[in-house]
C-alpha cells in the first residue's frame, strides 16, 4: 500500500492551507480558430512541462452530402498504422460500441458536415493524460456530441497511439475540410509541485 | 479575477508497484475535487475494477450505476458495496505500455450531504476489446471527504499516476 | 497567482429553500467556454435538468442522450423543444449531479451546443447527453430549472465557471 499524506506533498512541505497554494493549474497554451476552410489544425512545439493536456473544440466540415464528419487525430506526425480507437455512442435511437484497430489515426464522429443544420458545430473535449511520459503509450479520452433536432450523437471514445514518445505535436483533420469558425483550444494541466 | 483549479498532489507508482494508493489529509478549502488517473495493474486480465473508498469507510455505503462499452457492445450494471467501482483499469493482458485514462469529479466534497461521484474511464488495447465506462457513484455518508483510497485487486503498476486537483467556487 | 491560468468561478448559488429555477444572468462574454456544475436533489420524483438561454422559451432547443439505468442502455432524443433536457432522476430527494459544458457560448457565428454528464447513482441513471440551442446569440443568461415544474431542494448548489482559451 502506498500512502500519500498531502501534508508532505505541497510545495512548502506543510499542510496546504488557504492561500498557500498556487491557484492556477489549468493553463491555456494555444488556440486555432479558422478564418477559412482548412484541411488540418495542428498544435506543434507542445511544451513538455505539464502533466496532462486537454483540447476543447467545436468543429464543422464541408464534407459534401453528409450530415456529419469524422475527426482524425495523429500525434508527432506519425502517419503509420499505429493507432486504435474504441467508441461508445448513442444517436438518439440506439447505443453502439465499436473499435477501429490498427488505423492510421484516432477517430471521433462528432463533427457536423455540409448537410447538417446550418450554424451547428459538433463539440469535443479531449483529455490526454501523461502526454510527456516516455514509459507509456498515449491514451486519449473523448467526450463529444452534437444535436440537430432529429439527428445527433453523443460519444465516450478512447484512442491509443502505440508509441512511448512524448507528444510534441497533435494534428487534427476531417474527411472534408474544417470550415470557418471551427476552433480547437489546447490547455495544459499542471502537475503538483510545478 | 479569482482563478481556481489548483493542483493538490500527484503520485507516480515506483518499481514493484503498489496495492493501493491512499491520498490523505485532503485540504478542505476547495469546493470540488478532480482526480485524474493514468493507470495499469498487474493482474492477468484485460480489465478489472477501479475501486474508490473515502475516509477509510469500509461499510456498505457505496453504490454505482454504470454504462459500459466493450468495443463491440454496450451494457449497463449497478453495484452496491464497500467501495465505488468507477470503471475499469487496464490489466496486464492488454497491449503493453497501455494505461487506462480515468477521471473522477466529486462536487461539494466537504458538504454535509451524501457525496455524488462522476467517473469517466477508458482502457485501450490494440484489439477490438477495450472498455469505456460512464459511472454514477454515491457515497452514502455526510462526512467531508478527507481521504481517497484507489484500489485494484492486484497492484498498480510502475508509472501509474494519480493527480488530485481542487476546484474552488469562490467568486 | 499562476500567470496565464484560467478556469474562473463566475457565480455560485446554494439554495436556502426549495426553488424551481436558478438563473445566472449578465454572463460576461469574455470567456470561451462555460462549465456549470450542479449538485443537489429534486423535491419530487421524475426530475430532469432543463436549460434555457437568454430567456428563450420557444421551441428552439433539442437534445439527444445515451442512458443507462443499471440494467439497460437506451438512447433518446427531444426535437423542437422548449428547453434542453439533461439527466433523469426517478426518485425524490436523491443526490444527483450534472456537469454541463457550454462550448463557445459567446460565439455569434454559430448555434450553441452543450455536452453534459448526469449521474444519479441510487435508483436512477447515468447519462451522457448533447443539447443545442438554435440561436447565434451570445449566451448572457442561463436558467436552470427542473423539468415538470419540480423544485430543487434546499442545499442544492449551482456553480458557473468560465474557461478562456489562449
Amino acid at each position: 500500500m502506498s500512502v500519500i499524506s498531502l501534508k508532505y506533498k505541497s510545495k512548502s512541505g506543510n499542510l496546504t492551507a488557504p492561500g498557500d497554494v498556487d491557484p492556477g493549474a489549468f493553463i491555456p497554451i494555444a488556440t486555432t480558430t479558422l478564418t477559412t476552410s482548412t484541411a488540418t489544425i495542428s498544435f506543434t512545439g507542445i511544451p513538455q512541462n505539464y502533466e496532462h493536456l486537454q483540447i476543447r473544440g467545436i468543429l464543422r466540415s464541408d464534407r459534401a452530402g453528409q450530415p456529419k464528419d469524422q475527426l482524425r487525430m495523429q500525434l508527432n506526425s506519425d502517419t503509420g498504422s499505429n493507432y486504435t480507437t474504441h467508441l461508445l455512442s448513442g444517436d438518439g435511437t440506439a447505443a453502439y460500441a465499436a473499435a477501429n484497430v490498427g488505423a492510421t489515426f484516432i477517430n471521433n464522429n462528432s463533427v457536423t458536415g455540409a448537410t447538417s443544420t446550418a450554424s451547428m458545430y459538433g463539440t469535443v473535449v479531449m483529455d490526454i493524460l501523461d502526454y510527456a511520459n516516455t514509459n507509456k503509450y498515449t491514451v486519449v479520452r473523448f467526450l463529444s456530441g452534437y444535436d440537430t433536432s432529429g439527428a445527433g450523437t453523443v460519444e465516450l471514445d478512447s484512442g491509443v497511439w502505440l508509441n512511448t514518445a512524448a507528444v510534441t505535436s497533435i494534428s487534427i483533420v476531417t474527411i472534408g475540410n474544417m470550415i470557418q469558425y471551427s476552433q480547437l483550444a489546447l490547455y495544459g494541466i499542471k502537475r503538483a509541485g510545478a | 479575477m479569482a482563478y481556481t483549479y489548483s493542483k493538490i498532489a500527484s503520485y507516480t507508482v515506483g518499481s514493484g508497484g503498489v496495492s493501493n494508493v491512499d491520498l490523505l489529509a485532503i485540504p478542505q478549502n476547495y469546493t470540488d475535487l478532480v482526480l485524474k488517473m493514468s493507470i495499469r495493474f498487474d493482474q492477468a486480465y484485460e480489465q478489472a475494477n477501479i475501486d474508490i473508498r473515502f475516509n477509510y469507510d469500509f461499510g456498505s455505503n457505496y453504490s454505482v450505476r454504470r454504462l459500459r462499452g466493450t468495443g463491440s457492445a454496450a451494457n449497463s450494471d449497478s453495484v452496491s458495496g464497500t467501495s465505488i467501482t468507477i470503471g475499469y483499469g487496464a490489466g496486464d493482458t492488454l497491449t503493453a505500455n497501455t494505461f487506462g485514462n480515468a477521471e473522477l469529479y466529486i462536487p461539494n466534497y466537504t458538504g454535509s450531504n451524501y457525496k455524488s461521484v462522476n467517473g469517466d474511464a477508458v482502457t485501450e488495447n490494440n484489439a477490438t476489446a477495450a472498455w469505456a465506462v460512464l459511472q454514477a457513484g454515491l457515497w452514502s455518508n455526510t462526512a467531508a471527504i478527507n481521504s481517497i483510497s484507489i484500489i485494484c485487486g492486484g497492484k498498480w503498476k510502475q508509472y501509474s499516476t494519480f493527480t488530485l486537483y481542487g476546484v474552488k467556487a469562490e467568486v | 497567482m499562476a500567470a496565464g491560468a484560467t478556469y474562473t468561478p463566475l457565480a455560485t448559488t446554494t439554495l436556502t429553500s426549495a426553488s424551481a429555477t436558478v438563473t445566472f444572468s449578465s454572463i460576461s462574454s469574455a470567456y470561451t467556454d462555460l462549465v456549470l456544475i450542479y449538485n443537489g436533489k429534486f423535491a419530487s420524483a421524475n426530475g430532469q435538468i432543463a436549460l434555457n438561454f437568454n430567456g428563450d422559451t420557444a421551441t428552439n432547443y433539442s437534445d439527444n442522450s445515451l442512458n443507462a439505468d443499471g440494467s439497460a442502455v437506451t438512447a433518446a432524443r427531444d426535437t423542437t423543444y422548449g428547453r434542453i433536457v439533461q439527466g433523469y432522476t426517478a426518485s425524490a430527494n436523491v443526490d444527483n449531479m450534472t456537469i454541463i459544458n457550454i462550448m463557445n457560448y459567446a460565439n455569434t457565428n454559430m448555434s450553441k451546443t452543450v455536452i453534459s454528464r448526469h449521474n444519479t447513482a441510487a435508483g436512477a441513471n447515468v447519462q451522457l447527453s448533447s443539447g443545442a440551442w438554435r440561436s447565434t446569440a451570445a449566451i448572457n443568461s442561463i436558467a436552470v430549472s427542473c423539468y415538470n415544474g419540480i423544485n430543487f431542494t434546499a442545499g442544492s448548489t449551482f456553480t458557473l465557471y468560465g474557461i478562456l482559451a489562449a
